[in-house]
């Protein structure tokens, strides 16, 4: 508990400077904001004129075709408010600055990932929780649904956490995270709509091998009551499996860290 | 003109030297379309479906279109201005004896040639896996009116990116933010890059064929896909060539004037 309330502290402290530097640049900030609301709002004006001509979209109809891309923008947006640091991490391991990071009594990849959150996205997630649940009662879910919809999201955001922590790691060995984290980001962006509109072997990959399905499909899934225990527990295990292993592969990837041009 | 082609050369010799970068950015495509490709492949899945006025062969014709014309519309290394700006590296430019725009301009050339031919290469790879449906114009005089469509589209997007960039000069870091607004946003979702304009309501429509955006790619598609009368393709030609020319004037006078104001900050 000690331990959880000093990182709390130091996050707390690192965001609070990534929101001051943000504020130096106000009329940026409201313009970058405005553009992810437009994004937001045009690719749910393009769902909604699209699925008043047609009755389902690969046998979904509306509004749960809407709730999935709620649900992608959820873990999309959370996931980037706490890990925006990841964008800056090639900096610094091309300069060798990452030296500084690891003689600091703080873990190092804590500081790479959460070293700097995204208020901006911050400002985001309250209103989008509010469409969420107002999209979300016209499915009419159970109590027992919304916990495990929960549950699911979280197990997305473990993945997509697992997902970040690999890109730090290849950045090291390769010193690419760039395009490597568009990739991701591209990949996770296959998720905006239900998986089921892939055909084999897409829809596998993203079922199995990049669990976008498992991050994104499957906690909208839940809502509508169309998925089994059995999945339900796989997807758990899969949520525990790949951050194991991204852990090891950090690990790993330290060890190859030259210190370059420090 | 030696000059112009010197850079052509030496921009084409430069992507090549960060060949992971340019293939990443290259996979990066071909994510993008699948989401789309596979969308509309199920809206489409019964094969008379007729829907927004597209076939099935026709609405995956517009997908892979819209592949191959972001390669050659929307690619483009201008992106760079606004930081060379902001960091003062313009003044490097200033020194040498080449106009900055059409420095630009070629440099462009070079990126949509490279873009050009990985596009095509993938499309190949892409039909092979995927076996979409084709709509191929034979119409000669249709052809010509879409390759005009495409040129003037090309100098249009350049204007406008440039023009973006040039916010630098006032904003120097408000150019990253107008980017994403006025070309990620604004560009992907108005020129019809993610979906085809034509099933927003006809209100809409008519308020969106009034700005440049459609212009860039959902106009030079419709015309190869033969949607278009003879009279509404030049009517469209004649507004894409009027914004060709307010954004080559506006972009003019934002550097005469933005040139003015710069002060080399950070040199």
């Amino acid at each position: 508990m000690k331990k959880f309330t000093y990182y709390f502290k130091v996050w707390w402290m690192m965001s609070k400077n990534s929101f001051l530097t943000m504020l130096n640049h106000r009329i940026g900030v409201f313009v970058f904001m405005t553009g992810k609301i437009l994004r937001f709002v045009f690719f749910g004006v393009f769902i909604y004129f699209l699925l008043s001509k047609i009755d389902t979209l690969a046998g979904y109809s509306f509004h749960q075709t809407l709730f999935f891309f709620l649900t992608f923008n959820l873990i999309d947006v959370i996931s980037q408010f706490l890990y925006r640091e990841a964008y800056r991490f090639r900096g610094l391991i091309v300069t060798g600055n990452f030296d500084l990071v690891l003689i600091k009594p703080i873990n190092a990849l804590f500081r790479s990932l959460m070293g700097g959150a995204d208020i901006l996205d911050f400002f985001t997630i309250p209103p989008l929780i509010g469409i969420i649940c107002y999209v979300g009662i016209q499915l009419g879910p159970t109590t027992g649904q919304v916990i495990l919809y929960i549950l699911l999201v979280l197990n997305g955001l473990v993945i997509a956490t697992a997902f970040h922590i690999a890109v730090l790691s290849m950045g090291i060995i390769t010193l690419e995270i760039d395009h490597t984290i568009m990739i991701y980001r591209d990949l996770t962006n296959l998720g905006k709509l239900p998986i089921d509109i892939y055909k084999q072997p897409i829809k596998g990959i993203l079922t199995y091998l990049i669990p976008v399905g498992t991050m994104i499909t499957l906690p909208a899934k839940v809502i509508m009551g169309l998925v089994t225990p059995i999945s339900i527990a796989a997807s758990f295990a899969l949520g525990v499996l790949m951050i194991v292993l991204s852990l090891k592969f950090w690990n790993l990837a330290l060890k190859k860290y030259t210190s370059a041009s420090s | 003109m030696k000059k112009y082609f010197s850079i052509f050369k030496i921009s084409f010799a430069q992507e090549f030297a960060y060949r992971v970068n340019f293939i990443m950015w290259r996979v990066r495509n071909v994510l993008q379309i699948l989401l789309v490709f596979f969308l509309w492949s199920a809206v489409y899945t019964n094969p008379q479906t007729e829907l927004f006025g597209y076939n099935r062969e026709k609405i995956l014709t517009y997908v892979f279109g819209i592949f191959i014309l972001r390669a050659l519309v929307l690619s483009s290394g201008s992106v760079d201005i606004a930081g060379e700006i902001a960091r003062g590296d313009l003044t490097n430019y200033l020194l040498k004896p080449i106009n900055y725009i059409k420095y630009w301009f070629t440099r462009g050339i070079s990126s949509k040639v490279l873009n050009l031919g990985f596009a095509t290469v993938e499309i190949l790879i892409l039909y092979f896996f995927l076996k979409p449906e084709f709509f191929i114009q034979t119409n000669p005089l249709q052809l010509l009116f879409f390759l005009s469509a495409v040129i003037l589209a090309v100098v249009m997007f350049f204007s406008l990116l440039v023009l973006v960039n040039f916010i630098t000069f006032w904003l120097p870091e408000g150019g990253w933010a107008s980017q994403f607004l006025i070309i990620v946003i604004f560009t992907e979702f108005l020129s019809g890059a993610v979906f085809p304009i034509d099933i927003l309501p006809q209100t809409i429509q008519n308020i969106l064929y009034s700005l440049p955006f459609p212009y860039l790619l959902f106009f030079p598609l419709q015309i190869y896909l033969g949607k278009l009368s003879t009279q509404a393709t030049l009517q469209g030609l004649a507004i894409s060539g009027m914004w060709m020319t307010v954004l080559i004037v506006a972009m003019r006078r934002m550097w005469a004037s933005g040139i003015k104001k710069y002060s080399a900050v950070g040199r």
